[in-house]
């Protein structure tokens, strides 16, 4: 009885906070909650039968058969290391390149340039994968490509870039920079923006050189957000972005090696069959991967600074 | 020392770094730009010319077919724009007001539930139900089938950007401001909408432009949704032109569907004209946002 | 003043709570209505078609004079829903999945897969239904596509009458042909092409000899049992053995020629990733392609190229399970008016003034007949452009200026000459093996359009592919296809 008065004491006190938290929250549990218990069909043999529920309800249990397919063969092993690396890689460059082209940015003399160069640096976003896809192909392609046609005129042989698997993690991250480069910088751009100018001010009193002052102000303002955003992503790591992975390599069936990861198996592996409980099984795998990551990266942050960390 | 007059001086960079900072941007920017240029021409190139060479800057032949294709629709485009607008622009303003709400609240360290509610927002970023469910709860449970809420409340909250925001808030707002907010006796809400949001808005404006970006290119939901053709955005309008396309194009060695639906379709052309269109005003209102971000706004700083 | 601050703020996020909650039940009537229609007794049944294409402005008002017709004739009116062509798949899952209100539907191999869908539960089975409903139908119908559209034993979907038999033909580019003095005599297999594939490479730098791309695969004498999956059984083989399409003679052969013409130059460089032809037909820079053919099928492709094409058969006309799956409406198992809606089905299928309302819109301001068998479009008719395979019974329909007047009777003739396939009737069940098709399709994916378009060694490839087909469990598929046959066999008497 105590304790449920104090509890409500508590409500009380934050409620004001409460009632802030309160649109975005039914939101989530309409939006996200409520469908997420259709994540039961991992579990089963989905036939349907009627509506929604009663096919759930009426469809096959079948526990892990589902997910059977994403152990198999060596090719298990390799969608898992390809997802894992470029996603590795991704993180990096989000984190790395992102945080320097802001502060590039931030520190040109002249703002009108910038805002010209900045406003460029996002167009790639606007592409769909399909379009970039389109791109890539006027550059590689054997017989009409840009970079064959130039090969050819310094008296270099002309490459089969659909054929060999040896250039892709290169092209691929290429490709996946250039496309989001101007995007991720944009977060750290505002965040740069937010840094009070007083403490410049005083580093420069202090004598600071403007290395010293990015390396001492800039990056540990921008740290928190930085911590963020790598959790976040480290989250999706088992998520890979399809249309990069699918629509840039043509679906070129030499490559897999380098180029299948799991979203791009799990859509060729249930092309023929269909099965929704498969499709299912192989999004919450992802899920709980990356979420054991993110409970384990948040913890070891937490160790360090509570306050960078996400919960 | 400097006067605030020249404030800008202790910013300023060593000449060379400058310009070795501008060489890096500028290309950068260039190398993103560049096949922009490239989709602008070859939505203009004839189609049979591009068929015949490949991409290239300077086609043999000029036309205006890819748009003609596209502008078939007439006024259903003009309708699209509008539909597209209408819910790009509540949909911001929603999307800002819950989940620059929901951020801040997490972001008070007076706040006694605020793990629990990061955790909550977080945990939807990994596990998401599969499509026919949202579906199923966003027609049969709410019942906005066919409506125009249904484009505007499925992307209304995104936990990415509650924590992008909510990090925001931690860092850029000192302390002090809220003390100081308290001291004058103010409440949470007062507090939230004199104090935090002013300091907040290089923030704001990163998440009001990402929410913006992500209505206007959205066309998932109409596809699921809307079955009403007067309140179909661009978006979707131009992709379904697209898929259908792509669709036939991968059945064309089906007999059944017959030669004749193939007939006339412009496609790599209208693939490029349709980017044009659907990003041309898009790109054009994005200087609206962008002076947040590269002069920022300083007011209110703190002084102690 | 914080006070009143305080309130308005409070407020604010109240009337915002609850706008979230007002837009949920705002907008019921849409689903009321649905659910509305086709209660009332005595009253037309009103019945939900969902079908294929590009929608059109005239939909409603041609529907609304097909109502009229079907009201009077069988006390039904029909509310077509159309769902464009690349979203057609999608849409259709998330209806059939969240259970909505749906009467007929638009199905086929290649949309919202028609046997998959029937196992899944999607559909009604219909044998009972055109019994009692659809005499019309079985009678108008050639029985192999009843035949060969079985799911399990029961059929689940009216196939569209039209062309039956699938012959493969190769067809070429007259101008080129005759440039280069070639003559078709002989030219059936692929080895038969070499002559002539040869000629042009020499004559025509800027042609390319032979047009493929990554959809295209050999003519070998195999009925597959999953379309592009290397499982199938050899058309004149009585014992119904299951191969590895990989391991027969014949397709070894046909991959060593590919290869042999692709290191020629024959073959477009990029072909193992090129998604479509389209692009160079339209260009007309090629000589020779593959294609399935129809009666009078060199006047439609040259019609629509802009210039001649002509074609010669590379195998006999066979009727497949896929020949038949091409164009079929099926019946929702939710249906609350399965009854009615065969009834239309039946109707639509014989009754040639509603299969043209259907086809071409209103008489008068869509079109204008010209005689009983041809009729031209008016302006109008860019309104209601509709894909005509799709609805059934294309033999009902007017014939077009440039059709011949024997158009119905030579396709009549040449669904007749078809002989069926040697697994005409029989869908492979993959449920117990879904598992190792999904590994399985990798495997073969990384393979399957090098070899199929010559661009890798056969020789180094296909002993590797085999090797990882069946890492990945293809013999368990092959053991478990084969029961399924066996048992088929014995239940069919073959």
């Amino acid at each position: 009885m105590k304790a449920l008065r104090r509890h409500l004491k508590d409500v009380n006190r934050n409620r004001a906070l409460l009632l802030m938290v309160l649109p975005a929250t039914v939101w989530f549990i309409c939006f996200s909650y409520l469908p997420m218990l259709g994540t039961i069909i991992s579990f089963k043999e989905y036939r349907f039968s009627g509506n929604f529920l009663s096919s759930i309800i009426n469809s096959k249990w079948v526990g892990f058969d589902n997910f059977k397919f994403l152990f198999r063969t060596d090719d298990a092993y390799i969608i898992t290391r390809n997802t894992i690396l470029y996603n590795a890689v991704f993180i990096f460059i989000g984190l790395v390149l992102a945080v320097a082209m802001a502060i590039v940015l931030s520190e040109i003399a002249n703002k009108r340039l910038a805002k010209w160069y900045q406003t460029g640096m996002f167009l790639p976003y606007f592409l769909s994968w399909v379009i970039v896809g389109y791109f890539v192909y006027s550059f590689l392609s054997f017989d009409r490509g840009m970079v064959n046609r130039i090969a050819t005129a310094f008296g270099a042989d002309p490459v089969q870039w659909y054929s060999e698997p040896a250039y892709w993690p290169l092209i691929l991250v290429l490709v996946f920079t250039w496309k989001s480069l101007g995007y991720n910088s944009v977060i750290y751009l505002a965040a740069i923006m937010g840094i009070d100018k007083s403490l410049y001010e005083a580093a420069m009193i202090d004598g600071a050189n403007k290395w010293q002052q990015i390396r001492n102000i800039t990056i540990p303002m921008l740290t928190p957000l930085m911590t963020i955003l790598t959790l976040l992503a480290i989250g999706r790591i088992f998520y890979a972005d399809f249309g990069l992975f699918y629509q840039v390599t043509r679906d070129s069936g030499t490559l897999y090696s380098v180029t299948n990861v799991i979203d791009t198996y799990v859509y060729r592996g249930l092309k023929t069959t269909g099965e929704i409980g498969m499709s299912t099984a192989a999004g919450l795998y992802q899920s709980l991967v990356g979420f054991v990551l993110v409970i384990t990266s948040n913890y070891i942050v937490r160790k360090f600074n509570k306050d960078n960390a996400l919960f | 020392m400097a006067s605030l007059a020249k404030s800008r001086d202790f910013h300023r960079l060593s000449p060379v770094l400058n310009v070795t900072f501008n060489l890096i941007a500028g290309l950068f920017s260039l190398a993103c730009v560049f096949p922009f240029l490239f989709i602008v021409i070859l939505s203009f190139t004839d189609e049979k010319t591009l068929a015949r060479n490949g991409y290239s800057l300077f086609p043999e032949k000029w036309s205006l077919e890819a748009y003609k294709y596209i502008f078939k629709a007439g006024d259903q485009l003009l309708r699209s724009y509008g539909v597209t607008v209408f819910v790009t622009v509540v949909g911001t303003v929603l999307s800002l007001i819950f989940i620059s709400l929901f951020a801040y609240a997490i972001s008070r360290k007076s706040f006694k539930y605020r793990t629990f509610f990061s955790f909550f927002a977080f945990f939807t970023m990994l596990f998401n139900g599969g499509l026919v469910p949202t579906y199923i709860v966003t027609t049969k449970l709410l019942g906005l089938q066919n409506s125009i809420w249904a484009l505007i409340m499925p992307l209304a909250v995104n936990a990415f950007y509650i924590m992008i925001m909510r990090t925001f808030f931690s860092t850029m707002i000192p302390d002090a401001i809220i003390e100081s907010g308290r001291i004058d006796g103010a409440g949470e809400f007062g507090i939230f909408l004199r104090l935090v949001i002013p300091l907040a808005l290089p923030g704001l404006a990163t998440i009001a432009l990402f929410s913006t970006l992500g209505y206007w290119n959205d066309w998932f939901n109409a596809l699921l949704y809307i079955e009403d053709p007067s309140i179909v955005p661009l978006q979707s309008m131009l992709m379904r032109i697209e898929n259908s396309m792509q669709f036939i194009l991968q059945n064309s060695s089906n007999p059944s569907i017959g030669v004749g639906v193939l007939q006339s379709m412009p496609q790599d052309t209208s693939r490029m004209a349709m980017v044009v269109l659907a990003t041309g005003p898009i790109v054009l209102a994005y200087p609206f946002f962008q002076r947040y971000f590269i002069q920022g706004l300083t007011v209110g700083a703190v002084k102690e | 003043m914080s006070n009143t601050r305080k309130k308005l703020s409070i407020g604010l996020t109240s009337i915002l709570a609850t706008s979230l909650f007002l837009s949920a039940c705002g907008d019921n009537k849409a689903a009321n209505n649905s659910s509305a229609s086709g209660e009332n007794k005595g009253e037309a049944v009103e019945l939900s078609w969902y079908t294929i294409g590009t929608p059109q402005k005239d939909v409603d008002k041609v529907m609304a004079e097909v109502s009229k017709y079907t009201k009077e004739k069988i006390g039904v009116t029909v509310k077509m829903t159309m769902i464009d062509w690349g979203d057609y798949n999608q849409k259709m899952q998330v209806l059939t999945a969240s259970g909505s209100d749906m009467d007929i539907m638009f199905t086929a191999s290649w949309a919202f897969d028609y046997v998959q869908n029937a196992r899944k539960g999607a559909f009604a089975p219909i044998d009972e239904l055109l019994e009692t409903n659809g005499q019309g139908i079985k009678q108008v119908l050639d029985p192999a596509f009843l035949e060969g559209s079985k799911v399990d034993g029961k059929n689940y979907g009216v196939p569209a009458n039209k062309e039956l038999p699938a012959q493969e033909v190769w067809r070429f580019n007259k101008k080129v042909l005759e440039e280069n003095n070639l003559s078709l005599d002989g030219v059936r297999s692929l080895e038969s092409l070499e002559p002539l594939l040869k000629t042009v490479k020499a004559n025509n730098p800027d042609v390319m000899p032979l047009q493929v791309d990554k959809n295209y695969g050999p003519y070998v004498p195999y009925d597959y049992l999953i379309e592009k999956f290397p499982l199938a059984v050899k058309l004149d083989d009585t014992s119904y053995k299951v191969v590895n399409i990989f391991e027969t003679p014949e397709m070894k052969q046909a991959l060593a020629t590919m290869n042999k013409y692709y290191k020629a130059g024959y073959v477009p460089t990029e072909a193992a990733t090129l998604e479509s032809s389209t692009d160079v037909i339209a260009t007309g820079q090629w000589f020779a392609d593959k294609a399935t053919t129809q009666p009078f099928a060199d006047n439609v492709w040259s019609m629509s190229a802009g210039y001649p094409i002509v074609s010669t058969p590379q195998s006999d006309a066979l009727i497949y399970n896929v020949s038949v799956m091409g164009s079929m409406q099926a019946i929702s198992a939710n249906s609350k008016h399965k009854e009615k809606a065969m009834d239309f089905l039946n109707l639509l299928n014989t009754d040639p003034v509603l299969r043209n309302m259907v086809d071409s819109g209103i008489e008068g301001v869509h079109y204008k007949k010209l005689d009983d068998k041809y009729m031209e479009n008016l302006p109008e008719s860019k309104n209601y452009d509709m894909p005509t395979f799709s609805f059934g019974n294309v033999m009902l329909t007017y014939l077009v200026e440039g059709d011949p007047e024997n158009k119905w009777e030579e396709f009549k003739k040449y669904n007749d000459s078809g002989k069926p396939a040697v697994l005409l009737g029989f869908n492979f069940d993959p449920s117990k093996v879904s598992t190792e098709i999904a590994a399985v399709q990798n495997a073969k994916e990384a393979f399957w359009s090098p070899l199929m378009t010559g661009t890798v060694d056969p020789e180094k490839y296909v002993p590797q592919a085999i090797e990882k087909m069946k890492a990945a469990g293809l013999d368990k598929i092959m053991a478990e296809a084969q029961s399924q046959i066996d048992a088929w066999k014995a239940a069919n008497n073959k």
